[in-house]
């Protein structure tokens, strides 16, 4: 008889302990839900930053930069937003949730590097794409930009070249490819120097000899056909002019 | 490439000094994920190590759980040395987030030290069942992993985690039961069945987008519980048989665990 009661007290014991726990489960999940909500708006202006991008690929080369500047405008907006994000996250927890910040912090660097690119012909250094995103300031807390984030949001805007690069030939184009040839090649070997683990930026990197190879084969099309600034510069500068 | 470089003299010029000046930055980049890779390498190690020691409590409790009380109090008691080993480790892990850090840099390492975490979880609820045949708490667990002066974690455990351990546990105690049952001792199997359905019943409640790796572990407690229920039920019809019978009730245990066996695939014990 004594065994039974025992057992009722057991019973009781893991009644008592398990309702608890779970809901620790459900306020944690009730926070994780608050920080998605929160980046919902951001999300939307980050689409729409890309959404501009896209339309380099059929924009005349007198339009671009606008287009660009349009992008950059746009990530602008975003800025003061992260502040209500930073407010969800308790202190000292950031990669706790970085989980669900991290795909939208790439998807800035990949718009801001692209834009970037275009206008100034250079890639985008992570700090100032930290800045132009808005994070690092005081109201952002410990929302950070990870090398991480950083490195891959850029792969991902550097797979997207060849298309423009091949998009540009079509539309006349021909400084483009070869400029974009030129950033990739400096891309890729800026990237060669980073020791990296096998995960999933060691992925997104291999596809970068990929996106190199099609870029540079727009270029020797071109050169193939006298088409380069170099050896036709004439031809070049009529087409970009125009 | 080096043909569109000759092609084109200027650009060339100015690719080289963006490229040396990439090159320095990238150096940094190189720096950075240099640092996070040996950390990250020597908390595999650690949690590695913790999965290992978490493993062999767990073999050394089920092998004198079903001793007699002198014997099983001394496993217990050893197996509570092997626990203060473990914990040395989750101090190193909290040395090597370094002290200066904020208590930010745990959730940054986590996921390397999560297995061993859950592992240990596994063992140590597991010797808390045998000691006081109680369910341990999330908040006794934390508490034997954080500093006994300053009560600061050296990791923290999250219900996840917890409840992930408590899922495992169930296993264990499945393990347990059999053992028991062996050794001609019926009370145990019927308390762990009805401590393991429980548990079950609380898991079940819990909606899959809560906890995405519990489900497929809900599964096994399932596939164990069953198995535990048709033991106990013969188990039960063989206690009014044969009351007074201790041999033959010992035989039947047996026959009916052979039974229980029977239904599931090969090597399920072994894993």
């Amino acid at each position: 008889m004594s065994a039974a009661t025992d057992n009722k007290g057991r019973i009781a014991n893991v009644d008592a302990t398990l309702t608890s726990v779970i809901g620790q489960l459900e306020t944690e999940a009730n926070v994780k839900k608050a920080i998605r909500e929160s980046l919902e708006p951001i999300e939307e202006f980050s689409r729409s930053a890309l959404t501009e991008l896209n339309k380099l690929h059929s924009a005349p080369a007198s339009d671009q930069a606008a287009i660009c500047e349009r992008c950059l405008a746009t990530v602008a907006k975003a800025q003061p937003l992260w502040a209500d994000v930073s407010k969800l996250i308790p202190k000292g927890e950031f990669y706790r949730y970085s989980f669900a910040i991290g795909p939208l912090c790439r998807s800035f660097v990949t718009s801001i590097a692209f834009a970037r690119f275009i206008l100034h012909d250079e890639l985008v250094p992570a700090f100032t794409a930290a800045n132009l995103m808005g994070l690092g300031g005081d109201d952002t807390g410990e929302l950070q930009l990870t090398a991480d984030d950083y490195l891959q949001g850029v792969i991902g805007m550097v797979n997207e070249l060849p298309r423009l690069s091949i998009n540009a030939v079509t539309a006349q184009n021909f400084a483009l490819p070869v400029k974009i040839a030129a950033f990739v090649n400096d891309v890729f070997q800026s990237y060669s120097l980073l020791n990296l683990r096998n995960d999933q930026l060691r992925r997104r990197f291999d596809s970068l000899k990929y996106d190199l190879k099609r870029c540079e084969d727009v270029v020797y099309d071109l050169t193939l056909r006298g088409l380069t600034a170099g050896t036709a510069a004439e031809a070049n500068g009529e087409k970009t002019n125009a | 490439m080096a043909d569109v470089m000759m092609a084109e003299p200027s650009s060339s010029t100015s690719a080289l000094t963006r490229r040396e000046h990439l090159a320095k930055t990238f150096e940094a980049y190189r720096a950075e994920l240099d640092a996070n890779t040996e950390t990250r390498e020597r908390l595999i190690i650690l949690s590695r190590s913790i999965t290992q020691m978490s493993k062999k409590l767990i073999f050394h409790l089920h092998r004198g759980a079903t001793s007699g009380l002198v014997a099983r109090a001394k496993n217990i008691r050893d197996g509570k040395g092997k626990e203060k080993e473990i914990i040395a480790n989750f101090e190193k892990i909290r040395a090597e987030l370094g002290s200066g850090e904020s208590a930010e840099s745990f959730w940054r390492w986590a996921r390397p030290v999560s297995p061993g975490l859950e592992e240990y979880i596994e063992a140590v609820s597991f010797l808390f069942y045998l000691e006081t045949g109680r369910l341990i708490s999330l908040a006794e667990v934390q508490k034997g992993l954080s500093n006994p002066q300053t009560e600061e974690p050296y990791v923290v455990v999250t219900p996840e985690d917890y409840i992930l351990g408590m899922s495992d546990l169930t296993g264990e105690l499945m393990r347990y039961a059999t053992n028991a049952l062996s050794t001609g001792d019926h009370e145990t199997p019927l308390a762990v069945c009805e401590f393991v359905r429980t548990v079950k019943v609380y898991f079940d409640g819990i909606p899959p987008y809560q906890l995405h790796k519990l489900s497929k572990k809900q599964d096994e407690t399932t596939r164990s519980l069953v198995k535990i229920e048709k033991v106990c039920y013969s188990l039960r019809l063989r206690l009014i048989e044969f009351a007074d019978r201790p041999d033959i009730l010992r035989q039947m245990a047996s026959r009916a665990l052979d039974d229980a066996r029977g239904d599931e695939p090969a090597g399920k014990d072994e894993e």
